[in-house]
C-alpha cells in the first residue's frame, strides 16, 4: 500500500512541476494528446473514477488523460493561464475557491456537476457509541466541546492542499461562528479560540484525502486516531479496509458539499469531446455506477441515493464569497489554530551536491521562508509557532540547528533560516543513515507533546559512509515509531531504499528528479 | 451551464463550424439530404441551449434551409464584453440587455418570441413555515405568492430559519435567504434584483441614480449575505433537485426551468416540491437582436411559426399565444397558472447596470482584509 501511494504522490508532484515549468522545453512530460483525448487537470480525489473513465473510450469515444494537482496549486495554474493549451478541462471536487480568484472565471467555460459528496466526520464505532453520537443528533459545537475535552482524536487533510480539509475548515468555522450568514474576516478572528479547541483533537494531517485514508487504515498500535473528517465517499469506501467500522456523523448544523464540476477550459477547442463525456457521465447508468463503485451521491435527480447514504437532512453551510476571507481562514488555521508543527530537515550537503544541486536546495529552503509569494507558496511557508530544525550532513551528521517561528512578527526568524540555508556548503561523503538516526535522536530527546512532528530526508546519492539501511531499521524499531519520514528523490538517490525508509516510518516519497526540489518541498508541507 | 466563453474559444469554435460545414456537408444536420443549409450563428443565454440543441428544433430550422449554431454567454456579457462581430444574432434573456445591443449595433428590429416569469422553487414544508410567518400566501388566482415586501423585512431583521415560529420542518441555523445566482454574471439574479429594487424603491421602477444608490443599499445583503453563489442559473436549480431542502430550501428560478422538468415527466420534480411566484415578479423576455437577414428569418420563425411555438412551450417558455403553454401544462397534468397578475417592468439597461455595479463594488470593498 505504501508503494501504491508513494508512486501516486510522485506522479502528482511531477504533474505540478510540469505545469510550473510550462514555458521550458519539458514537453515530453506533457499529457498525451490526440483528437479523441480530453486532457483533464484533476484533484487526486477523482482518482477512484479512473476505471469508469476507461469505459468512456468505448461508450462515447473519449479517452481521458488525467493529471493530478492539489486544490490551490490547480486553481493557481488555471487562474494564471498555466493550464491553457496544456489541458482541456478541469475536474476538482469544487470550483468555489477557484471562482474567487480574480480573472479565473474568465478561464472557465461550461461547468457540469457530476456527483455529490458532503464532508463529514467518521468515527470508530466504539468511540461514537461512547460519546453517544450513534443515537442522537450531534452539532459541530458538540463535536468541538468533546474535542476540547480530549475525548476523541481525528485526522483531516491540510486545507491549503486538499479540498476536503478546506471544506471541513469552512464548515466547522461557519457552524462554530455565531453569525448566521457567510463568513468574513471579523468572524474568523472571533471564532479562532473555538477553532483552536476543535482542532486540538486533530492528530493526523495529510496533503491528500487518499493518503489520509491510507494512513488511517494502516495505523499501528502506537498511534491511534479515532476518526477522520473527510468526504462521505472516502469514509464509506473505507468499510472493508478498517478493523473497526466507522460510524458516520452528519452534523445537524450543516456540512459543505463537493459537487465535482467537470469544467471546460475556455482555451480548449475540444468542446465536443467535453460535451460527450459530460453527457455520458450524467446518464442514469453511469450515475448508478458512480454511486455503487465510488460511494458518491448522484447529481441526476432521477437517480436517487440508495440506503447507504442515510436519511439525515444535510443543511449546506454558506461558503465565503471573497478570496480574502477564504485565504484568511486558511492562514488562521495554519498559523494560529492547528497544533504547531515540528519539522526536521535532513539535508545532503555532500560533495556531489556542489553547484546546481546545492543552489536548488537553497532555493527550496528559501521558498519555505516566504520567498514564494504565490498563495500556495505563502501557505507552505514555515508557520508561526513552528519549530524548524536543519540537520545538514556529509560524511556524518552536522550539529542540528533549530529555529522557532514566533506567533507574531515571524519575519526575522524566517530570515535567519534563509541565511542559514544560503550558507550551506557542499563537501565530503554521504552518511544517510547515521544522519537520519541523529535526526530521530534529536527529536526523541526533546519530546514536545502535541506538535505534529515529522522529518524530511533529502539526498542526491547512495549511502557512502557510516551505518546501513538495515542498521537504521533495527534502530528505528527501538524508537517510539511515531515520527514519519518524508523522503525526496533527487539526483541519483537510491529510489528503492528511499521508498523503504518512507514505508518503514509511515511517510511517503516525493520525486524531485525531473522537477525542482522547491516543488517537492512545497508538496510535503501539506503533510507536516 | 456556465456562460463565459473566451474570445479564443469563440474563434476556434468559429473555425470548427466552418470546417464542419465544408467537410461534413451537414451530416448531423437533420433533413440535410444533400441540400446545403445556411448556417446562422448566435450568442445566447445558457438557459436556451437545450432548446437549440433539441433535434426537433434543428429539424424545424432545416425545413427552412437553416442551421443555427449557438454559443452561450451571460446576458450581461452579451451586452458588454462578447465580440458580437462574430455572430449573426444575439439572444439575451432580458429586454434591458437586448435594448443595449440594439442600440450599440444599430439593429432595426428585435423579436421577443417567448418569455418566462421569475419564480421560486421550494418545498411544501418551507411554504408552510413561510405562510405562518406571513410571507407566503395564496394569490387568489390559483397559485401561491411570496410577498417580496414582507420578505425584505424578514431579511432586514437577519431572521434565521430556526427562529421562525412554528418551524419544525427546517431547523437550520442559517439565514432565511433565497438562493440566487451571482448577480455580477447571471441574468436570473439580475431579474431578481429588478424585482427587489422595485419594492425597495417604494413600489416603483428605479429610474434615477439617487434611487439606484438607495435601492442598492437595501437589496445588496440579499446577494452578499448568501456567501458564495454560482454563476449560472442551472447550477442552483440542479442542487435543488438533487440535494433537496437541506442545501437549497428556496431558489430563484425561471419558471421555464421548473416547467420543462414537469413537462418532461422525468420524475425529477418530487411530490413535496412547489413552485411559487414572487409578488411582484418580472418577466424574463428572451429577446433576439438580428444583425442580418438570415438572423431576421430565425427571429421571425421563433416568434411567429406555430411549430416553433410548440417546441418553445415544451421547454417551459410562454409564447404570445397562452394556449400553447396551457396545452403543454394540461397534457403533463402540471398545475401552473395561465397568467400572472402582479408583474412589473425591469429598470432600463443603464439603471439595472448601475444597480449591479454598486453591488459589485460592495463585494470588492468588503473583500479587503480587516486591518
Amino acid at each position: 500500500m505504501t508503494m501504491f501511494f508513494t508512486r501516486r504522490l510522485a506522479a502528482a508532484a511531477l504533474a505540478v512541476l510540469v505545469a510550473a515549468t510550462a514555458c521550458s522545453a519539458d514537453d515530453d512530460a506533457a499529457p498525451q494528446d490526440g483528437p479523441d483525448v480530453l486532457r483533464v487537470l484533476a484533484g487526486s480525489e477523482v482518482k477512484d473514477l479512473e476505471p469508469l473513465l476507461k469505459e468512456a473510450a468505448d461508450a462515447v469515444g473519449v479517452r481521458v488523460s488525467l493529471t493530478y494537482a492539489g486544490t490551490l496549486d490547480g486553481a493557481e495554474q488555471v487562474a494564471s493561464g498555466g493550464a491553457d493549451g496544456r489541458y482541456d478541462a478541469t475536474w476538482f471536487s469544487s470550483n468555489r475557491y477557484l471562482s474567487l480568484i480574480d480573472g479565473a472565471p474568465a478561464k472557465l467555460s461550461t461547468q457540469t456537476k457530476i456527483m455529490i459528496s458532503p464532508v463529514v466526520l467518521g468515527l470508530k464505532r466504539s468511540k461514537a457509541h461512547e460519546l453517544g453520537w450513534d443515537t442522537k443528533q450531534v452539532s459541530w459545537a458538540d463535536i468541538a466541546t468533546a474535542a476540547g475535552q480530549k475525548r476523541f482524536t481525528f485526522g483531516m487533510t491540510n486545507p491549503a492542499s486538499s479540498n476536503s480539509g478546506f471544506s471541513a475548515l469552512v464548515g466547522v468555522t461557519a457552524a462554530l461562528s455565531n453569525a448566521a450568514d457567510a463568513l468574513d474576516a471579523k468572524q474568523i478572528a472571533a471564532v479562532t479560540p473555538k477553532l483552536k479547541e476543535f482542532f486540538s483533537a486533530q492528530t493526523l494531517t495529510a496533503g491528500s484525502s487518499g493518503w489520509l485514508a491510507d494512513a488511517y487504515a494502516g495505523q499501528g498500535g502506537q498511534t491511534s486516531v479515532d476518526g477522520l473528517i473527510n468526504y462521505e465517499s472516502v469514509l464509506l469506501g473505507m468499510e472493508k479496509r478498517v478493523k473497526e467500522p466507522l460510524t458516520i456523523i452528519y452534523p445537524s448544523d450543516g456540512v459543505v458539499t463537493a459537487d465535482y464540476p467537470l469544467t471546460l477550459l475556455a482555451s480548449s477547442a475540444k468542446k465536443d469531446l467535453y460535451g460527450k463525456l459530460a453527457t455520458w457521465l450524467r446518464t442514469p447508468d453511469v450515475q448508478r455506477k458512480i454511486m455503487t463503485t465510488t460511494f458518491r451521491r448522484p447529481i441526476l435527480p432521477e437517480v436517487r441515493p440508495d440506503q447507504r447514504f442515510g436519511t439525515a437532512q444535510l443543511v449546506e453551510l454558506p461558503f465565503p464569497n471573497r478570496r480574502s476571507t477564504a485565504d484568511g481562514l486558511i492562514s488562521a488555521y495554519l498559523n494560529r489554530v492547528r497544533r504547531p508543527s515540528r519539522t526536521l530537515f535532513v539535508l545532503d550537503t555532500s560533495g556531489s551536491m556542489k553547484g546546481e544541486r546545492l543552489d536548488s536546495l537553497k532555493q527550496a529552503l528559501s521558498a519555505l521562508t516566504g520567498a514564494d509569494t504565490t498563495a500556495s507558496g505563502q501557505f507552505s511557508r514555515f508557520r508561526d509557532r513552528e519549530t524548524v530544525t536543519l540537520l545538514p550532513f556529509n560524511s556524518g551528521p552536522e550539529t542540528p540547528q533549530s529555529f522557532t517561528v514566533p506567533e507574531s512578527n515571524p519575519d526575522p526568524v524566517l530570515k535567519q533560516i534563509r541565511s542559514y540555508g544560503d550558507a550551506l556548503e557542499a563537501r565530503g561523503g554521504t552518511a544517510i543513515y547515521d544522519s537520519l538516526r541523529a535526526a530521530y535522536q534529536t527529536l526523541e530527546s526533546r519530546p514536545s507533546g502535541n506538535d505534529f512532528t515529522s522529518i524530511v530526508l533529502m539526498t542526491d546519492g547512495d549511502n557512502t559512509d557510516g551505518s546501513s539501511y538495515d542498521d537504521f531499521a533495527s534502530y528505528y524499531a527501538t524508537t517510539s515509531r511515531t515520527i514519519r519520514t518524508f523522503v525526496v528523490l533527487f539526483g541519483d538517490s537510491d529510489v528503492g531504499e528511499m521508498q523503504q525508509v518512507a514505508k518503514l516510518t509511515g511517510g511517503a516519497s516525493f520525486d524531485a528528479r525531473k522537477g525542482s526540489l522547491a516543488s517537492a518541498f512545497k508538496e510535503i508541507r501539506g503533510y507536516q | 451551464m456556465k456562460r463565459w466563453i473566451g474570445v479564443g474559444l469563440a474563434l476556434l469554435l468559429g473555425a470548427a463550424v466552418v470546417v464542419a460545414i465544408v467537410i461534413g456537408g451537414g451530416d448531423d444536420g437533420p433533413g440535410g439530404g444533400g441540400t446545403a443549409l445556411k448556417t446562422v450563428r448566435g450568442v445566447i443565454g445558457s438557459e436556451k441551449k437545450p432548446f437549440f440543441d433539441d433535434p426537433q428544433v434543428k429539424a424545424a430550422f432545416a425545413k427552412h434551409g437553416l442551421q443555427v449554431e449557438v454559443d452561450t454567454a451571460g446576458s450581461r456579457q452579451i451586452a458588454t464584453s462578447v465580440d458580437l462581430g462574430k455572430y449573426d444574432f444575439a439572444f439575451p434573456s432580458s429586454v434591458p440587455a437586448a435594448e443595449k445591443i440594439k442600440q450599440d449595433r444599430h439593429a432595426s428590429q428585435t423579436f421577443s418570441p417567448f418569455y418566462s416569469p421569475m419564480a421560486i422553487a421550494t418545498f411544501q414544508p418551507i411554504v408552510d413555515v413561510l405562510t405562518k410567518a406571513g410571507v407566503v400566501r395564496d394569490s387568489g388566482s390559483g397559485y401561491q405568492i411570496l410577498d417580496v415586501r414582507k420578505y425584505l423585512d424578514l431579511v432586514a431583521k437577519g431572521t434565521r430559519w430556526d427562529t421562525l415560529p412554528g418551524n419544525t420542518a427546517y431547523q437550520a441555523r442559517k439565514r432565511v435567504l433565497l438562493t440566487t445566482t451571482d448577480v455580477r454574471t447571471s441574468n436570473s439574479a439580475a431579474m431578481y434584483l429588478a424585482i427587489t429594487s422595485y419594492v425597495a424603491n417604494g413600489d416603483d421602477v428605479v429610474n434615477s441614480s439617487s434611487q439606484t444608490a438607495k435601492a442598492a443599499q437595501t437589496v445588496s445583503p440579499l446577494f452578499l449575505d448568501q456567501g458564495y453563489s454560482e454563476s449560472s442559473s442551472e447550477a442552483p436549480f440542479e442542487d435543488y433537485l438533487a440535494m433537496g431542502v437541506g442545501k437549497t430550501p428556496m431558489v430563484v428560478v425561471y419558471e421555464a426551468q421548473y416547467a420543462s422538468r414537469l413537462f418532461a415527466g422525468d420524475g425529477s420534480i418530487r411530490p413535496d416540491m412547489r413552485l411559487i411566484y414572487p409578488s411582484p415578479t418580472v418577466l424574463s423576455k428572451h429577446t433576439l437582436v438580428p444583425f442580418n437577414d438570415a438572423a431576421t428569418q430565425v427571429g421571425a420563425l421563433l416568434q411567429d411559426d406555430p411549430e416553433f411555438a410548440r417546441l418553445e412551450a415544451k421547454y417551459g417558455f410562454r409564447t404570445s399565444d397562452p394556449k400553447v403553454f396551457t396545452a403543454q401544462a394540461d397534457a403533463a397534468k402540471a398545475k401552473l397558472p395561465a397568467s400572472l397578475v402582479d408583474v412589473v417592468e425591469p429598470p432600463t439597461y443603464d439603471h439595472l447596470e448601475r444597480l449591479i455595479a454598486t453591488i459589485e463594488q460592495r463585494y470588492l470593498a468588503e473583500g479587503k482584509p480587516a486591518s
